[in-house]
């Protein structure tokens, strides 16, 4: 058995909400000889601890605000929570529409700048530029700038720049939906050639259907805990009876599997 | 360090970008930008020989070299502390290493730098003619290394904060011009009063400032003594930048 891709142990993470605005220096000072810096604490993620193997596809669900994004800020390393976070590997993550895309530039220039801050080079680009505007099917809009984009058509270009290379983990932050029903399809088909080659699969998404469609395994997040992890039919069917019945919230952690 | 390296396609975009956004109308674009330059130094020549009845040989060009320099720490320090704010929506989401942002915007302040060179090298041309470019100019690019490092440590230093704190960036303001007297920039420090001299002596820019100008404006190198005092300030400044822009690193998604 190969080392998991991903580790993480008792990951916790905080985010303080200063109860005032972004203090200014001055009102800092104030409220420091006072001694009254206050914040309001909120726990995206409470220790959390979970694997994932290569080559696994993991549904991720929960509410709004239920701490998905945060989880896949923390794998791909944009946050840093407290806690054990071992990822082996290159991360590319997809994650909201339009993130690394400068608007006033045309889509082709946008290949270059999204996948330069995904850490590729210049030479890496140019050898995938073809296949990467081939995929997303854009055609003369290639030359178009973004800002004429829909948002369908922003998704395309990012899931199409971000799945040129094959990663070792792919994050994809609810990118399927938007795109139309024969674009969903040549990712799902994608998804599953990365998935031969071993690539795991983390996706956050509210469609039930795509989860179970697409993920062998789901972890169910509830206000940054882990409620549930386990095969993807049994976690979404738990989810979605929670959904309706108010008294099932009230369980705790499950384990699944 | 290395992270760094294998970013550098990224950096050399943003700041491609950078000065594309600069110079948008070409050669009108550069122009404009060296409008300001070449009027302070008008108005600086203008007080300075009119009002202070005071002259010192060659004034537009010890003048102008100032204010090159002073345009290009205090802009790059300034573009810096901005950096990381305008890419906020970035930091927040992309794994990118934050110091490329500062990097580039000081990155592509020498090159603006190196770009207005040529119209004060035709100063030199006008007021002093040939025997003005003397070999001395050769020893500029060590010059601009120094000025360069001392720079981006600053803006290193002081770009973090401006996302930790929103009145940072008006406070350096303040700070900037302060400074700006406080260096000889358009004023010969001969004229200072004994009383005040320490300070532009102990003024870490005023060091870094001098071993631009003295190329230049001299026409000589800077004596050994004052050139490695000046490769310990650069050097010393990029470490204390790199070292607290690391620091405090982990937790600017959390801020902007």
């Amino acid at each position: 058995m190969s080392e998991p891709r991903i580790d993480l142990e008792g990951v916790s993470l905080c985010y303080r909400l200063a109860k005032q605005r972004l203090p200014s220096i001055k009102e800092y000072m104030i409220h420091f000889m006072k001694g009254a810096l206050s914040y309001e604490k909120l726990w995206a993620l409470r220790d959390i601890t979970f694997k994932v193997e290569p080559g696994e596809v993991l549904g991720i669900v929960g509410r709004n605000g239920a701490g998905k994004s945060t989880l896949l800020k923390v794998i791909s390393r944009v946050l840093k929570p407290t806690g054990k976070v071992v990822v082996r590997g290159t991360v590319s993550p997809i994650l909201e529409l339009g993130t690394g895309f400068d608007h006033e530039l045309t889509g082709f220039e946008n290949i270059y700048l999204n996948a330069l801050l995904l850490g590729r080079s210049r030479k890496e680009i140019d050898v995938k530029l073809e296949e990467i505007i081939q995929f997303s099917g854009l055609g003369d809009f290639i030359r178009a700038p973004i800002r004429n984009y829909s948002s369908g058509m922003m998704a395309r270009l990012g899931f199409s720049i971000a799945t040129a290379w094959v990663p070792d983990i792919l994050i994809l932050d609810e990118v399927l939906a938007v795109g139309d029903a024969a674009f969903t399809e040549k990712c799902e088909h994608r998804m599953q050639q990365f998935h031969d080659a071993g690539t795991t699969v983390l996706m956050v998404s509210h469609s039930a259907e795509s989860v179970r469609k697409n993920c062998t395994r789901c972890i169910w997040l509830d206000a940054g805990n882990l409620r549930a992890d386990g095969p993807a039919k049994e976690v979404l069917e738990m989810y979605s009876h929670a959904g309706t019945d108010p008294d099932q919230r009230a369980i705790g952690q499950l384990h699944l599997g | 360090m290395k992270e760094i390296l294998s970013y550098r396609d990224l950096i050399l975009t943003l700041v491609a970008r950078d000065l594309k956004v600069r110079y948008r109308r070409s050669a009108l674009g550069f122009l404009w930008t060296m409008l300001q330059p070449l009027l302070m130094m008008l108005v600086f020549y203008a007080v300075f020989s009119a009002l202070f009845r005071f002259s010192i040989p060659n004034y537009e060009v010890y003048a102008l070299a100032g204010v090159l320099f002073w345009n290009f720490f205090s802009q790059s320090i300034v573009s810096s502390m901005n950096s990381l704010r305008g890419n906020a929506q970035l930091l927040k989401k992309l794994p990118v290493p934050k110091i490329v942002f500062p990097l580039a915007t000081v990155l592509s302040g020498v090159v603006n730098l190196l770009l207005a060179l040529v119209p004060l090298l035709l100063i030199m041309l006008i007021t002093g003619g040939l025997a003005s470019l003397k070999p001395a100019l050769l020893f500029l690019p060590v010059s601009i290394l120094l000025a360069a490092l001392f720079t981006l440590g600053a803006g290193l230093l002081l770009a973090p904060l401006a996302v930790f704190f929103s009145d940072v960036l008006e406070l350096i303001g303040v700070l900037l011009s302060v400074v700006m007297y406080l260096t000889p920039i358009f004023y010969p420090k001969e004229i200072l009063p004994e009383s005040l001299r320490w300070v532009v002596r102990f003024n870490p820019v005023r060091s870094i400032l001098e071993v631009f100008r003295d190329p230049i404006y001299q026409g000589e190198v800077p004596p050994l003594t004052h050139l490695s005092v000046c490769i310990v300030i650069a050097i010393l400044a990029l470490v204390i930048g790199a070292v607290a822009f690391r620091r405090s690193s982990d937790r600017i998604p959390f801020y902007v």
